[in-house]
C-alpha cells in the first residue's frame, strides 16, 4: 500500500506550569493545579477570578505575549529537528489582542501599535523564526483551534503537500476572553472543577504548544508518537452553547476513529475537553456514554490543573497525549473531588503511570459548535493505516457562486463589472440581509450578516441534491464590529458591563458557525485567517479536507469595513480613498466525473525574505502544459500596501512564464479589502461561464476564453495561485 | 404598586427590544404574562445574560445566581415585579 504515516518528532510546551515540557510533566506527575487569581492585567478586586497564568514568563519586548509564548514552544519543538518545516499550521484565537486592547484603551491611533493584532501574525513570527516559507495556515476556531490545526496539518502531510509541518496552538490571556467568559458567567470562582458535582465553570488560561509532525513511510528513529487520525464536526446548533446531547462531539469522535482505522475498544485513554462548565461537561459526558456504551477507557481533563488555554489547549493536550503513549503517563482530572453522578463517567482522580497506554483520543470543542477529536498512538503500533496516494487533492467542482460588493448582490456586482463601473464600496445595508429574516440576523453585526447572506445566496436555487455540509471560511480580520463594541463597552463601563452577545460574536469563527446553523451543515467547520490571503487558505483546506465531507462544501471569503479598526489594522484599506468590503462564496462539489469548472489552490508561500518564491511558483505551475496553453487570462491581486513588491513579482512572473495574455489587476475593480480575492474568484468563474471577459476589463475589447482557464495570482507579502479550469 | 409595575413593564419592553436588537417586533408584541425565555421571541441564555447586564447597569440590581435568574426571567411581569421590589428595598 502506498502512502504515509504521520509522526510526532518534536514537541514544545508552555503552560501555567512554566516553559518546557518538563515543567508540565512534573505538575502532572504530582497531580497539582496551577490556577491562581489573575495578575497579568489589573481588574476590579470583586471581578478577580482564578486563571491559568504563566507567572515566570519573561517577555522580551517587541512582540505581543502570544507571539512570545508560541516562539518559546517552537524553539523547544525544533530543538532536535534536522529540517526546516514545509508549513506552519497554528490554532490561535486572539493573536495580539492583549496589545491591541491596551492601545485602544489609551486611544492610540498609530497603526504601528496594532501590527501584530492578527492571529496570523503569530504564525508568521513562528515561520520566520524557523525559516519556513509556507504555506502558513492560521485557524481561529475558538477552543478547538489547536486540535483543528493538528488535523489540518495531518491532512496536508497525507496529501503530500508537505513532509514536515510545525503545528499547534497559542493564546495569551486577554481582557477580551477573560471578561468575555466572565460576562457569560462561565468562570468558576473556585477554579475549574471539570465533571465535579459542584462545578461552576472554566478557568481561562494561556499557553502554547507546538508539534513537529513528520510524514514517513517508516517509523522514524526519533518518533515520540503517531497521529493516527482526526475528526471534525460542527453542532450547527447554537453560537456558544454545546449541543445538549453531545451530537457534534460524538460525530467528531466517530470520525476520528474512522479516520484512524481503529475501534472504540482500542482506546486506552481519553483526554477530555472537560472545561468545567455545567453544559459542556454534560454534553461531552453524553457523547462519551454513547460512544463507549460498555466498559469505558480511563479518562481525564487537564483543564482543572492548567485551565483552558483556548487556541493552545487542543495542541497542549495533544502533547500530553503523546506523553501518555510514550511514557504511560495519564494525568489526573484535577479539581474533581465529587464526580457528578448525573454524568455517568468517572474521571481519574490520581495520575496513573502503571497502565500501558497504546492509543488515546483527545477531544476539543469550541464556540460555534466547532468540534475536533484526534487519535494518537504509540509510534511502534503495528498495522497502522497508511494514507495518501489519492492523487491531486486540491481541485473541487464549482456548483454555484455568490458575491457581495459595493455594487450589491451577485447579479448587481456582475452587471456593474460588465458595464465597466467596478464594484468598489461597502455592501449596501439593505443588500446585507437580503433573503434573511430579521430574527435570523437579530444578534449579528456586519461580518456575520455578510457571511450568512453569502451562504444563503451560494446555495439557493442551485438544485443541489444536498445542501452544503461543510463550511470553510477565510477572513482577514474577523468580526471587527463585535470586537470593537465589546471592548469599548468594557472600557466605557470601567470593565463592569461587557456584552455577552458581542463576546460570542467577536470570535473569528462566529460567522462560519452561524452559516452552519443556517445550512444545518454538521461537517467540518473551518475558519482561516491571514490578511489578504485568507480566502486562499480556506480554499486550500477545503481541498485537503474534502475527503472527509459527505456532500458539497461551501467556501467563503469575507471581510467587513469598520470605521475605527479597519484603518488601524488593514494597511491597504487605509491607503484607498474608497472604503470597501464584501466577499465571495463558492459552493463546491467533489464529483470529478461530471464535466464543468473546477477550482483549487496550486501554490501558497510567503513573498518576503523568500528569494526562491517566483521560481517555486513557476515550477508548480509548469507541470504539463505551459502557462499560456492553460490560461487565457490572469487575474492578479496586489494589495495597495505592497504595490511595489507585487509589481516586481508580477514582472518576474510575466518574464519567466512568457505569458502575453490579458492581466487583470482586480483590486481596481473590487476595492481594497482582505478577502477581495474571493470576489475575484467569483468574477473569474462568471467570466468562464459566459465564455469571455467583458470588453471594458481589458483594453476596451472583449476577450474570448477559448475554453482555457483563468489563473488568480495573489502577490505581495505572500504569493498564492488559484486556478479555475475546465 | 401595580401602576409602578405597569410603568416598568412598559419601560422594559422598550429596553428588551433595544438590548436584544429586535427589529421585527414592537412593544405590543411582547405579552407580559407569556414565558419570556425560550418562548416565541426566541430569547435564549445569552440574551438573558445580556438582560442581566442591562438590569445591573440601568437599575443597579445584580442577579447573580441561576435559581434566582430562572424565577425572575419567567415572564416580563415577574421581571418587572423583581426590579420594583428591589428598587423599593433600596429606597427604604
Amino acid at each position: 500500500m502506498t502512502g504515509v504515516r504521520v509522526f510526532i518528532t518534536g514537541m514544545g510546551l508552555v503552560t501555567p506550569a512554566g516553559s518546557g515540557i518538563n515543567r508540565t510533566r512534573d505538575v502532572i506527575r504530582r497531580g497539582e493545579k496551577t490556577i491562581r487569581p489573575l495578575s497579568l492585567f489589573p481588574v476590579d478586586e470583586k471581578n478577580r477570578l482564578p486563571v491559568g497564568e504563566i507567572m515566570d514568563f519573561v517577555e522580551t519586548g517587541g512582540l505581543p505575549r502570544t507571539h512570545q509564548l508560541a516562539l518559546t514552544a517552537a524553539k523547544e519543538a525544533m530543538a532536535h529537528a534536522n529540517q526546516i518545516p514545509d508549513a506552519v499550521v497554528l490554532g490561535v484565537t486572539t493573536g495580539g489582542m492583549l496589545t491591541t486592547e491596551e492601545g485602544l484603551k489609551r486611544g492610540d491611533v498609530n497603526p504601528g501599535t496594532y501590527q501584530y493584532h492578527s492571529p496570523d501574525s503569530v504564525t508568521e513570527a513562528v515561520a520566520r523564526a524557523v525559516g519556513c516559507h509556507g504555506p502558513l495556515i492560521t485557524l481561529p476556531t475558538a477552543c478547538s483551534s489547536g486540535a483543528v490545526a493538528i488535523k489540518a496539518a495531518l491532512e496536508m502531510l497525507r496529501a503530500g503537500m508537505a513532509r514536515t509541518v510545525l503545528a499547534g496552538g497559542a493564546d495569551s490571556l486577554s481582557r477580551l476572553t477573560y471578561h468575555g467568559f466572565r460576562s457569560l458567567r462561565l468562570i468558576d470562582p473556585q477554579a475549574a472543577r471539570p465533571f465535579d458535582k459542584n462545578r461552576q465553570g472554566m478557568s481561562v488560561a494561556e499557553g502554547a504548544a507546538l508539534l513537529v509532525l513528520t510524514a514517513s513511510e517508516e517509523v522514524p528513529d526519533h518518533a515520540i508518537a503517531e497521529i493516527l487520525g482526526g475528526g471534525l464536526s460542527c453542532d450547527a446548533h447554537h453560537p456558544s452553547a454545546p449541543h445538549p446531547d453531545g451530537a457534534g462531539a460524538l460525530q467528531a469522535m466517530a470520525a476520528a476513529i474512522h479516520d484512524a482505522h481503529i475501534r472504540p475498544e482500542e482506546i486506552d485513554y481519553v483526554n477530555l475537553h472537560g472545561t468545567g462548565t455545567v453544559d459542556n461537561d454534560l454534553s461531552e459526558a453524553k457523547a462519551l456514554n454513547a460512544f463507549f456504551p460498555g466498559k469505558k477507557p480511563l479518562m481525564s481533563s487537564i483543564k482543572g490543573a492548567f485551565g483552558h488555554s483556548l487556541g493552545a489547549s487542543g495542541a497542549a493536550e495533544a502533547v500530553v497525549c503523546a506523553l501518555s503513549v510514550s511514557e504511560n503517563l495519564i494525568p489526573a482530572n484535577v479539581g474533581c473531588t465529587v464526580p457528578d453522578p448525573d454524568l455517568g463517567i468517572k474521571p481519574l482522580t490520581r495520575p496513573e503511570e502503571t497502565t500501558l497506554v497504546r492509543t488515546v483520543l483527545s477531544n476539543s470543542f469550541g464556540f460555534g459548535g466547532n468540534n475536533a477529536a484526534i487519535v494518537i498512538g504509540a509510534p511502534d503500533r503495528a498495522q497502522a493505516a497508511m494514507h495518501g496516494g489519492r492523487g491531486d487533492p486540491c481541485h473541487l467542482k464549482v456548483l454555484k457562486t455568490a458575491c457581495l460588493t459595493g455594487a450589491g448582490n451577485t447579479e448587481m456586482s456582475m452587471r456593474a463589472i460588465w458595464e465597466g463601473r467596478g464594484c468598489k464600496g461597502m455592501v449596501p445595508d439593505k443588500i446585507l440581509t437580503e433573503g434573511l429574516s430579521a430574527r435570523a440576523v437579530r444578534r449579528l453585526k456586519r461580518l456575520p450578516r455578510l457571511v450568512l447572506s453569502l451562504a444563503s445566496a451560494a446555495q439557493s436555487g442551485s438544485h443541489l441534491p444536498k445542501g452544503p455540509s461543510a463550511v470553510f471560511f477565510g477572513t482577514g480580520w474577523g468580526a471587527l464590529s463585535e470586537t470593537y463594541d465589546f471592548l469599548t463597552s468594557l472600557f466605557g463601563s470601567e470593565e463592569q458591563f461587557p456584552s455577552p452577545i458581542d463576546f460570542v460574536g467577536s470570535v473569528h469563527n462566529g460567522p462560519a458557525g452561524q452559516a452552519a446553523i443556517y445550512l444545518k451543515a454538521t461537517g467540518s467547520n473551518i475558519t482561516a485567517t491571514g490578511g489578504d490571503y485568507s480566502f486562499e487558505q480556506a480554499l486550500m483546506l477545503a481541498g485537503v479536507l474534502a475527503k472527509d465531507v459527505d456532500g458539497p462544501l461551501l467556501v467563503i471569503g469575507s471581510d467587513e469595513w469598520h470605521k475605527t479598526l479597519t484603518p488601524l489594522l488593514d494597511r491597504s484599506a487605509r491607503i484607498d480613498t474608497v472604503a470597501s468590503d464584501g466577499g465571495g462564496a463558492l459552493c463546491l462539489g467533489q464529483s470529478e466525473s461530471v464535466p464543468g469548472l473546477k477550482t483549487g489552490v496550486l501554490f501558497y508561500e510567503i513573498g518576503e525574505h523568500n528569494p526562491s518564491v517566483m521560481p517555486s511558483l513557476m515550477d508548480r505551475l509548469s507541470h504539463g502544459k505551459s502557462i499560456q496553453e492553460k490560461y487565457e487570462v490572469i487575474f492578479v491581486g496586489i494589495p495597495a500596501a505592497c504595490r511595489n513588491r507585487g509589481q516586481e513579482q508580477l514582472a518576474t512572473f510575466l518574464s519567466m512564464s512568457g505569458f502575453e495574455g490579458p492581466v487583470i489587476d482586480y483590486r481596481n475593480i473590487t476595492g481594497e479589502f482582505a478577502s477581495a480575492s474571493a470576489v475575484a474568484s467569483v468574477l473569474a468563474i462568471g467570466c468562464l461561464e459566459r465564455g469571455g471577459l467583458p470588453g471594458n476589463l481589458w483594453r476596451g475589447k472583449s476577450v474570448p476564453l477559448n475554453e482555457k482557464g483563468i489563473l488568480l495570482l495573489g502577490l505581495g507579502d505572500r504569493v498564492t495561485a488559484v486556478e479555475v479550469i475546465y | 404598586m401595580e401602576t409602578a409595575v405597569n410603568q416598568l413593564i412598559k419601560e422594559l419592553k422598550v429596553k428588551i427590544i433595544d438590548t436584544l436588537h429586535f427589529e421585527d417586533i414592537t412593544s405590543d408584541d411582547i405579552v407580559e404574562m407569556d414565558q419570556l425565555v425560550g418562548g416565541d421571541l426566541g430569547i435564549d441564555s445569552i440574551d438573558v445574560l445580556e438582560l442581566v447586564m442591562m438590569i445591573d447597569k440601568d437599575y443597579g440590581i445584580r442577579i447573580d445566581n441561576k435559581e434566582l435568574g430562572e424565577k425572575v426571567f419567567a415572564s416580563l411581569t415577574s421581571l418587572a415585579r423583581f426590579i420594583h421590589e428591589n428598587r423599593e428595598g433600596e429606597a427604604n
